[in-house]
């Protein structure tokens, strides 16, 4: 058995994706088909919203990536004159 | 045919098949809440693609069975290779 800290931290990761997926597949699929009355679509932003965040996130993550190699591999040369 | 070279075949058939459906070309008249739906396909794609690896990492970190006797071992492992480390005359 995976420690309880273990089990908690994968399965609230698995119920997050979960709810995630199922909130952005509402969003972009079933939404397009819902009589714009309908009271649902208060819940969700406007649709643009929907392609904006991901592309920032997605970008923010690369920056974040390149910025973590960057100083890893800053920190990690060795210098020529010093004898460190 | 290398895998990299399947890969960019399938994501090329797919993209144009999404191009020719999506970006409205004259003649193709497809219902509006279908147009809709499907040109943030990419997107989608990727966010569920993403999702799904997040449950996955998620769900094999929560079944991941800790085992005793292999732990004990290779803590056994480690402090005996410590030890003769320490005898070759390696500080730490």
């Amino acid at each position: 058995q995976a420690t309880a800290t273990d089990r908690a931290v994968g399965f609230g990761l698995v119920a997050f994706s979960l709810a995630l997926f199922a909130y952005y597949t509402l969003w972009i699929v079933v939404l397009p088909f819902i009589d714009s009355a309908h009271a649902i679509h208060r819940f969700f932003l406007p649709r643009e919203y929907a392609v904006i965040i991901p592309v920032v996130a997605g970008l923010l993550l690369l920056l974040f990536i390149g910025v973590f190699i960057v100083v890893v591999t800053w920190k990690s040369r060795k210098p020529a004159k010093k004898s460190e | 045919m290398t895998k990299l070279a399947q890969w960019l075949w399938g994501l090329a058939l797919l993209g144009s098949a999404w191009a020719a459906l999506a970006l409205s070309p004259p003649g193709l008249r497809l219902p509006a809440p279908y147009r809709q739906a499907l040109l943030p396909l990419p997107v989608y794609l990727l966010v569920a693609f993403g999702c799904y690896a997040l449950a996955t990492v998620g769900y094999r970190v929560a079944t991941f069975n800790d085992c005793e006797e292999a732990a004990a071992e290779l803590r056994e492992h480690i402090n005996a290779a410590w030890e003769d480390l320490r005898r070759r005359g390696l500080r730490f």
